[in-house]
């Protein structure tokens, strides 16, 4: 389906999703982005005055009820993509659930023309979860590192080892204990607190 | 795996339980925060939600076990008035009242001038707008319910719309809303902030009514009873707790921290009266009163969403009965030691004595109090 047709999308950027990028590629996609709404009293007002075929809005954003509302109200208004595999079927829909994506749309709109849309907010979403995992991954290998150094440092000072010694009984220690190096650190730094 | 296996190991069983950030989820943090979880073979993962859609679809979806819900989301998921249909089971009520209507101030003055709220709404010259917070939600039946009562009809006198209670202050504050009806601490917040003015307890639209429930899906509450009874009971525990004045700042203070309410304690505590809970009070045992799933509690809403046009069907025992897990929750209150009532209907006292249902009761829905005659009987049945 080309989007020459154009689809009217409203996006809902009120939580750490990455909206805006997910706006920029609907946009060079060419799809007609008419606005992003920041809160529920935006998101009513955008709404009503703007009249959007298709809104994506992130599955855990507290806007979901405003929506909600919308749909039990109005027949003309966006509803739910039911989203339930016994019940939809679509692929990317389900793919899009696990994605955090929510979409509600206008009732005429045809699944073929929405699949393309909600794949890319899945993809968007997925990006930035996985980009985000690695940020923390990363953190958190230097977290560990930090509490491996002072284990191997308390290890070096109370038993006169060598670095190389300390790190080799935290390995074996930690191999033996079925514990993370970090772990096994961190319990022997909460340890050396106590014995003082 | 039978039911009994759940508990076979000494490690106590991971369960997720959803809840929204309002004073009344007091219950699933006092349960947490006592260990009364964990001293019945529980672990209670507490998540927050954002939404009553997020509660619905990860309930349908399996990723919470169980959750804080309003009275009527369990309603509109087992009759599919609100998103996909899906069979529920109530296994307790979690409490009673403790919610409210706000009005902007200048509204706010001249109905506590007497003004009526119809009068009040014709000298606006445009519809009200206000706010509640789900469509089949508690909320919103207490607001429809104290409009019609006082002659405005909440579809074609007022535009009602659902804000998250969280952002209720704010969107008053910008001149979107004329009021709100929702649960605390969020009319405290308003008022803090100077833009809302409290008019009515829900407990005067509705004396005594049900508000959240502990909601699972059926197949869960057929499939694992053994768990779904000890849920009761903990939870069941943590009520009788809450009720205790002596644990009130207790309970604030906990509601408070960061990964609950995340808001001072003295706020919580605002419209939270500083006495033992009597009829009316924000409740949550009365010595096991509150939490009995009543039949007539559900009926009510059954009839509400007949009478506004949402439900075509007839209101009846038969929509109810398989939602209350009432022989669990017999088994619970019994291991806790609480009383269980005589009847599972119960008398109610509605702000119009139940005369609002038939006074907006749409063409085709004239008959729609004929099969709520039973109820209405009920309810009305004064000794």
């Amino acid at each position: 389906m080309s989007p020459s047709s154009k689809l009217r999308l409203l996006l809902v950027n009120d939580t750490a999703r990455p909206m805006q990028q997910l706006h920029d590629a609907l946009t060079r996609a060419g799809y007609h982005v008419i606005a992003q709404a920041q809160g529920a009293a935006e998101l009513l007002q955008l709404v009503e005055a703007q009249k959007p075929d298709v809104i994506i809005i992130d599955t855990e954003s507290p806007s979901r009820d405003t929506l909600e509302q919308l749909a039990a109200m109005g027949q003309a208004a966006p509803h739910p993509v039911v989203m339930f595999a016994e019940q939809g079927g679509l692929p990317a829909i389900q793919a899009a659930v696990s994605a955090g994506v929510t979409a509600y749309v206008v009732d005429r709109i045809a699944a073929e023309r929405l699949a393309p849309i909600i794949d890319m907010a899945r993809v968007k979403f997925e990006e930035d979860a996985k980009l985000k995992k690695r940020l923390a991954d990363m953190e958190q290998q230097l977290a560990d590192r930090k509490l491996i150094e002072r284990a191997k440092g308390l290890l070096m000072q109370r038993r006169q080892l060598s670095e190389a010694e300390a790190y080799a009984l935290l390995r074996s220690q930690a191999m033996q204990s079925g514990l993370r190096l970090a772990e096994l650190s961190r319990q022997l730094i909460d340890a050396s607190k106590l014995l003082g | 795996m039978t039911d009994n296996a759940d508990f076979s190991t000494s490690a106590p069983l991971p369960i997720r339980l959803g809840f929204v950030p309002l004073t009344d989820c007091a219950p699933l943090v006092a349960a947490r925060k006592l260990g009364l979880d964990r001293a019945h073979g529980l672990d209670f993962q507490l998540q927050r939600q954002p939404s009553w859609a997020a509660v619905r679809d990860k309930l349908i979806a399996g990723q919470l076990d169980a959750a804080q819900a309003l009275y009527g989301l369990v309603y509109g998921m087992q009759l599919g008035l609100s998103g996909p249909q899906c069979d529920m089971a109530i296994l307790m009520t979690l409490n009673q009242n403790g919610q409210g209507i706000s009005l902007a101030p200048p509204l706010a003055e001249q109905w506590r001038a007497g003004v009526g709220l119809a009068a009040i709404a014709r000298r606006l010259g445009r519809p009200l707008v206000l706010a509640h917070t789900f469509p089949t939600g508690t909320h919103a039946m207490w607001l429809y319910y104290w409009l019609a009562a006082q002659g405005v009809h909440p579809f074609r006198d007022v535009k009602c719309v659902v804000i998250p209670p969280p952002q209720m202050s704010q969107a008053m504050q910008a001149g979107m809303l004329d009021g709100f009806c929702a649960g605390q601490p969020w009319h405290a917040v308003a008022e803090r902030d100077g833009v809302a003015v409290p008019v009515a307890d829900s407990s005067s639209i509705w004396l005594d009514h049900p508000e959240k429930v502990l909601t699972c899906r059926r197949d869960m509450a057929r499939q694992r009873p053994l768990l779904a009874q000890r849920l009761i009971q903990v939870l069941l525990l943590a009520c009788r707790w809450l009720d205790r004045l002596e644990n009130r700042a207790q309970a604030a203070a906990w509601l408070a921290e960061d990964d609950y309410l995340a808001m001072p304690a003295a706020l919580i505590l605002r419209h939270w009266p500083n006495r033992a809970p009597q009829s009316g009070d924000l409740r949550f045992c009365d010595e096991g009163r509150v939490n009995f799933p009543y039949r007539s509690d559900g009926l009510w809403f059954l009839q509400q969403y007949r009478r506004w046009g949402m439900w075509q069907g007839e209101p009846g025992a038969e929509w109810v009965d398989p939602l209350n897990q009432t022989e669990l929750y017999r088994a619970a209150a019994g291991l806790c030691g609480l009383p269980l009532p005589d009847s599972a209907d119960r008398d109610g006292v509605l702000m119009d004595d139940m005369t609002g249902p038939t006074m907006f009761a749409a063409p085709h829905n004239a008959g729609a109090n004929r099969g709520a005659d039973a109820l209405l009987q009920c309810i009305n049945r004064r000794s």
